[in-house]
């Protein structure tokens, strides 16, 4: 379970429809194209028409279908509010294409990153755009389990998965679906059921991408976008507006947005901005500090409409903007000498990222063991607080510090006066200067004892700790 | 002293566009007096440094205990991402452990990611990616993009990002040092003290000064 895939069907009708809310319930089309070319692009279900068909039989079809072209204002916003839910799931995003992105997962956890998708699934549902999610191993079969998930679908085992799903789903070309469909091929399973490099010599390097996208064998680099650094929306109103209510109804949407995105940096808005520029070229300005820093739209819409209610203006709005100013949330009162987590949540949650990419054993605060043993530690779980510093050493620290080699060199020792003169393997070179040795051994007492000689020697001008144990001589590091 | 004309240029970028010059932030010390001269202070906040060492034993290493030393006085969290798994613990005082997350990855690749999730967490004084013993090759076929993206993250965070490497790597980067000691083993009987004191620090890239002129 490595990535996810946000995708919203009928992207530009649902981005329509989210900015318009009087076109709800309404059968509606997007038209592209001009004069007899025109031909809707996306019809609603309500149309029960089939797109790609011209203006003049669509309307023959469906007598009241409203026809309207793209809006791509409002595609923007419901990119950008897309994106926003899925940075609050990972911050490694790509977006992928209109209306769909797709997110690593890797190192998140499976059962709480499910529980926080299926959240944000309701959540882009409430706020216009229903969205399809899917979870697995590859970008590609995400985006299968995308297009098939209502609303989520999470894949466990891929091919199980892929062997019933429609061969339409692996985008073959007209010509590959023809003559697949003389052969009886219907499914994906189908597909994969021949060899590739029979499909290979029969449709070509086209026909092994097909299969290869069939068998859900392709993956692909992500190509990661940044989170928006700034918390701002702005809209025209054509024309202009006069009432409350279009304004409202707006400034709801892109402050859901806005609290979206916020809340993926893991940030609050501490004050909020809101510029009304009105059609006599005045502007009207008003800053709202919120009672308490925080990312409820509800709360920001109670302060803002507050003022709003009793807004007498000179002109009608053409131009809003709504700007956030960003603050981390206080998750503590300080103290003057206090060194904890500015914010917990956050470090916790990256920790577990960690631990859950590279392994428990990988991540954490080092502490030695109790032995005289070298390089014995373990890691622990990090500390809530860092503590006050211990007293300084009795002795002024001594010595270039060393930087091991795990696992150590093994090499080859040509010893003189059993003193090692030069070296081979991975380091080569005689050696120019020596000290050492010096003996430790310990654990007689158990089965796991030990015994190493230890040397520091330099070679080509830099020192290295060499060790002779029973497995023989290696190098352990470099003195840097 | 700049040129008239780009001081006037350097205002008028100011007032229309207040957000595009960034003012520089604080710096964590290193404590370290070569680098902190050439750094202008110390690791700057926000930004990424990089410091090579072209030969082992020129004393990267030893810098990074000297900076785990002085962020535990300081009492700021340190997290090192240790891409080749070469940090050891014995080398400092157990005391000087207490702040620090060590992340071991497999590989560059992990290492990336690790730095980019712990850049952007905001906990952390200084975040140390230490890329020393992968092969140049590996190194140089990381895409830019990886960079520019850790550039973005650092961003707005109160977090030094320190790259360690053997061959200059970040683009973009704002100040690349390259450390030049030798000490071979004459070096183990020597104090911390002396041998930080006798680094030999170059500035192969650095804009600091710069950086002070453009905040005004």
């Amino acid at each position: 379970m490595n990535f996810a895939v946000l995708r919203v069907r009928d992207f530009a009708l649902k981005a329509l429809r989210r900015a318009e809310p009087a076109l709800t319930g309404k059968p509606l089309a997007i038209v592209t194209g001009e004069g007899r070319k025109a031909v809707v692009a996306e019809v609603s279900p309500e149309a029960n028409l089939e797109p790609g068909l011209t203006v003049t039989l669509a309307m023959a079809r469906c007598p009241g279908i409203v026809l309207r072209p793209r809006d791509v204002s409002a595609e923007v916003e419901a990119g950008r509010l897309l994106q926003a839910a899925a940075f609050t799931i990972s911050p490694r995003v790509e977006a992928t294409e209109r209306g769909c992105c797709t997110i690593d997962l890797r190192g998140a956890d499976r059962r709480q990153t499910e529980t926080v998708l299926r959240l944000r699934l309701l959540e882009l549902k409430a706020a216009g755009i229903p969205t399809q999610a899917g979870v697995a191993d590859t970008p590609l079969i995400a985006d299968y389990a995308a297009r098939q998930g209502s609303p989520l679908l999470v894949v466990t085992d891929p091919g199980e998965f892929l062997r019933e799903l429609p061969l339409n789903v692996a985008e073959p070309t007209p010509a590959q679906t023809e003559i697949l469909h003389s052969w009886g091929i219907r499914t994906l399973g189908a597909l994969t059921a021949l060899s590739k490099a029979d499909i290979g010599q029969r449709l070509g390097t086209e026909g092994v991408g097909l299969w290869e996208r069939a068998a859900g064998e392709t993956t692909r680099v992500l190509r990661l976008i940044q989170p928006p650094k700034s918390f701002i929306a702005d809209w025209t109103y054509e024309p202009p507006i006069e009432m409350l209510e279009p304004l409202t109804f707006k400034l709801q949407r892109h402050a859901e947005r806005i609290a979206l995105e916020l809340r993926a940096a893991g940030l609050v808005a501490e004050t909020l901005t809101l510029r009304l520029r009105l059609d006599d070229e005045t502007e009207h300005s008003r800053g709202f500090r919120l009672p308490e820093p925080g990312a409820d739209v509800a709360s920001w819409m109670r302060v803002m409409l507050a003022h709003l209610d009793t807004l007498r203006l000179p002109a009608h709005v053409q131009h809003v903007v709504l700007k956030a100013q960003p603050t981390r949330p206080q998750q503590k009162q300080d103290g003057l000498f206090e060194t904890g987590l500015r914010d917990p949540a956050a470090f916790w949650e990256n920790l577990a990222r960690l631990e859950a990419l590279l392994g428990a054993e990988r991540v954490g605060t080092p502490v030695r063991g109790d032995t005289h043993r070298p390089d014995v530690f373990i890691l622990e779980r990090p500390a809530e607080k860092v503590p006050p510093p211990g007293p300084s050493p009795l002795h002024p620290l001594r010595g270039m510090a060393l930087r091991r080699f795990r696992p150590p060199w093994g090499v080859r020792v040509r010893t003189e006066c059993e003193r090692p003169k030069s070296i081979e393997g991975p380091l080569e070179g005689t050696v120019q200067a020596i000290a050492g040795p010096w003996r430790a051994d310990g654990d007689w007492w158990n089965p796991g004892a030990w015994a190493i000689e230890s040397w520091q020697v330099e070679i080509d001008g830099a020192a290295y700790l060499l060790t002779r144990t029973a497995a023989g001589w290696r190098v352990e590091g470099v003195f840097d | 002293m700049p040129h008239p004309t780009i001081t006037a240029l350097r205002s008028l970028v100011d007032t229309r566009f207040p957000v595009a010059t960034r003012k520089p932030g604080g710096a964590v010390a290193t404590g370290v007096a070569a680098i902190d001269n050439a750094l202008g202070g110390g690791l700057p906040t926000g930004r990424l440094t990089e410091i090579t060492s072209p030969h082992p034993g020129s004393g990267g290493q030893l810098l990074l205990c000297q900076l785990l030393l002085t962020m535990r006085a300081a009492r700021q969290r340190v997290a090192l991402v240790d891409a080749m798994d070469g940090f050891t613990p014995e080398s400092v005082p157990d005391d000087a452990l207490r702040h620090l997350v060590w992340v071991r990855p497999k590989g560059l690749s992990d290492a990336l990611v690790a730095t980019d999730v712990l850049v952007r967490d905001g906990n952390y004084g200084l975040v140390a990616l230490d890329l020393r013993g992968i092969a140049e090759r590996e190194l140089q076929s990381t895409p830019k993009g990886v960079w520019h993206r850790l550039h973005r993250a650092a961003e707005d965070q109160p977090t030094a990002v320190l790259v360690q490497t053997t061959v200059g790597l970040v683009p973009a980067v704002l100040h690349r040092l390259e450390l030049r000691s030798n000490v071979g083993l004459a070096g183990l009987r020597r104090t911390w003290t002396e041998l930080l004191a006798g680094l030999t620090v170059e500035t192969v890239r650095g804009r600091y000064r710069q950086a002070e002129e453009l905040a005004g």
